[in-house]
């Protein structure tokens, strides 16, 4: 071999070593990154669900217990009995559930007459979108004054009645993009076939969109779960949802009682680690025009 | 001739029908409510002094802009959270998001994983945190002093300039996946055809990034950063729970202040004159949102 020949066969391999250490280097980078953002976004959790489960000596304890020496449910029990949290939760599954089923059924006609008819042309979904930015602070002033003539405050009616509503726009948007990928074909055989559109709509759309349905239907329950605003100005004290209950502790100050509160914030953020697993594929959509707020 | 079976089962009444649920729907509870605050905030409504009430014109609305100190003290609160918290928000959610565009077989499962805070509700988020910045029973201040970093128990939310750092932490802690979320499906859509000519051509990985990765991104960014400032004009729960607009009124925010006016001082008709001056700003903001989105979609198609 001549000189040349090994020095270019020396240079080359070098080359590759160095090419190498570069991609080890950034992808240990990459990993180390993801590790730091890793444990910054999932650490508040971890560290709420172990103080839910510790006991009240490891509050005291320094060097402070990161684990719970005696883990225990102690704490939930309370939540549950001395905090009427069970109703609470209860409530908010009740809410959340009859609203997220009231929105689908109400927002599907709409968003097929839009989807094949194009009714309202472009207009209805500019307005649609501009609802969907309405901040609940504007309706608050004037459903609470409305609902209090009415004998709707504290009530699940008046809760699920608004939180139906303002989830319509969304629950439309979203439906309108499932509905104008169905082809027509498969209606237009079902029409031929002597079925009204009504008959078609549920009986051929319904089954085949069913998974589009669900998307809708969980962003919807978790948005209605989530809602506050709403909740804190209308419910009393036997309709509160979750949400305003987990409010309540901060009355003790900083230093709160420690132990129901974090009890509390685990079931309140429960629904929505299900369907962060759940709805993967749509979240950028989904949480992109709002959908988990209510 | 043909006559297809949708033409032909098609009655003019039906597009109507199958939308009017919505539609009386929306303007009994949304459209109605909205016409009665207008009409409520030309009066002098006061549930604190009695029933009745007069018309009293605009003087709501220029009581609001040219005397109210508290308004605008709200307005400036909002803006100085809106804009640290949107420039941290982009710039970890980029950054997280081109971390996670390198090809690994552990994207699908990290993504979701971090997808987990925004889908949880704001008062949930404040009051995780909030028992974090706890004094004596709190993570932070246990694990800073256990690490040496800090020596007293401190009090995180004892300055306006501490309350405010800890609002933007938690709405970045909050949303910052969302951005991640946005800008990453932004990038998995450029193609990787660029690149590899770049590479071809002898362009640094920075030079990639700054002549194809950003400029082909320049909209997305637009568009999620429009977002980000609407839902955080509108920032209510997270503070309710963090703060409570402490310490005295220095983190109240336009929903807050509108909010305590309406069911702290029941001034009815005040706290409608201040939600529309809040709708109008979303309103404007929501044009620009939409104006961006569409030119958006139209670079995409042509």
């Amino acid at each position: 071999m001549s000189v040349a020949a090994r020095e270019t066969a020396l240079v080359t391999a070098r080359r590759t070593n160095r090419y190498r250490a570069q991609r080890w280097a950034a992808d240990g980078l990459t990993y180390l990154g993801l590790a730091a953002a890793l444990v910054f976004f999932l650490g508040p959790f971890f560290w709420i669900v172990t103080t839910s489960l510790k006991g009240n000596e490891d509050y005291f304890s320094f060097p402070p217990a990161w684990i719970p020496s005696s883990p225990s449910l102690a704490h939930y029990g309370r939540l549950f009995t001395r905090s009427s949290g069970l109703r609470y939760f209860g409530n908010s599954l009740l809410v959340s559930t009859l609203s997220m089923l009231a929105a689908l059924v109400v927002s599907l006609p709409t968003a097929y007459s839009i989807a094949r008819w194009r009714f309202g042309g472009g207009l209805l979904s500019t307005v649609l979108l501009v609802l969907r930015m309405l901040p609940a602070i504007a309706l608050i002033i004037p459903v609470y004054l409305m609902y209090k003539t009415l004998g709707l405050t504290n009530s699940y009616l008046g809760l699920i009645i608004i939180y139906t509503v303002v989830y319509i726009p969304f629950a439309v948007w979203l439906l309108v993009g499932f509905l104008r990928d169905f082809p027509v074909e498969i209606e237009e055989a079902a029409l031929i076939d002597g079925c009204s559109r009504l008959g078609a709509l549920l009986r051929v759309v319904v089954p085949i969109i069913a998974p589009g349905l669900a998307v809708v239907a969980l962003f919807a329950f978790i948005a209605t779960w989530n809602e506050f605003l709403f909740a804190v100005v209308l419910t009393g004290i036997e309709t509160k949802t979750m949400m305003v209950l987990v409010t309540s502790f901060t009355s003790g100050g900083t230093d709160m009682f420690y132990g129901e509160a974090s009890a509390s914030v685990v079931l309140g953020v429960l629904p929505a680690f299900l369907v962060a697993f759940l709805l993967q594929r749509y979240l950028v959509k989904g949480l992109a025009l709002g959908g988990t707020k209510g | 001739m043909r006559v297809s079976a949708l033409a032909l089962k098609r009655k003019q009444w039906e597009p109507f029908a199958f939308a009017s649920p919505s539609l009386v729907l929306i303007s009994l509870v949304i459209v109605f409510p909205l016409a009665y605050a207008f009409y409520l905030s030309l009066q002098n409504f006061d549930l604190s002094t009695g029933p009745d009430y007069q018309f009293v014109g605009v003087q709501n609305y220029t009581e609001a802009v040219l005397r109210d100190g508290r308004f605008w003290g709200s307005v400036w609160n909002t803006a100085v959270i809106i804009g640290p918290a949107l420039v941290l928000e982009l710039l970890l959610g980029l950054g997280i998001a081109l971390l996670l565009n390198r090809p690994s077989r552990a994207r699908p499962i990290l993504t979701a994983l971090l997808a987990i805070p925004p889908m949880i509700s704001p008062v949930m988020a404040a009051m995780a945190w909030r028992m974090m910045f706890g004094v004596k029973y709190g993570a932070i201040n246990n694990l800073g002093l256990q690490l040496g970093l800090i020596d007293v128990y401190f009090d995180w939310f004892a300055t306006r300039f501490l309350s405010i750092l800890a609002v933007v932490l938690v709405d970045v802690w909050h949303n910052t996946s969302f951005m991640m979320l946005v800008l990453l499906a932004g990038l998995q859509s450029i193609p990787q055809e660029l690149y590899d000519a770049a590479k071809a051509d002898g362009a640094s990985a920075w030079k990639s990034f700054w002549w194809i990765t950003l400029p082909l991104l320049k909209f997305t960014i637009a568009v999620a950063v429009m977002i980000r400032m609407i839902d955080l004009t509108k920032l209510f729960g997270l503070i309710f729970v963090l703060t409570f607009g402490g310490p005295g009124g220095t983190t109240e925010t336009l929903a807050f202040n509108t909010y305590l006016v309406g069911f702290n001082d029941f001034r009815m008709s005040y706290a409608s004159a201040l939600s529309y001056l809040i709708i109008l700003i979303v309103l404007v903001l929501t044009l620009v949102f939409l104006h961006l989105s569409r030119t958006r979609e139209t670079r995409a198609a042509a």
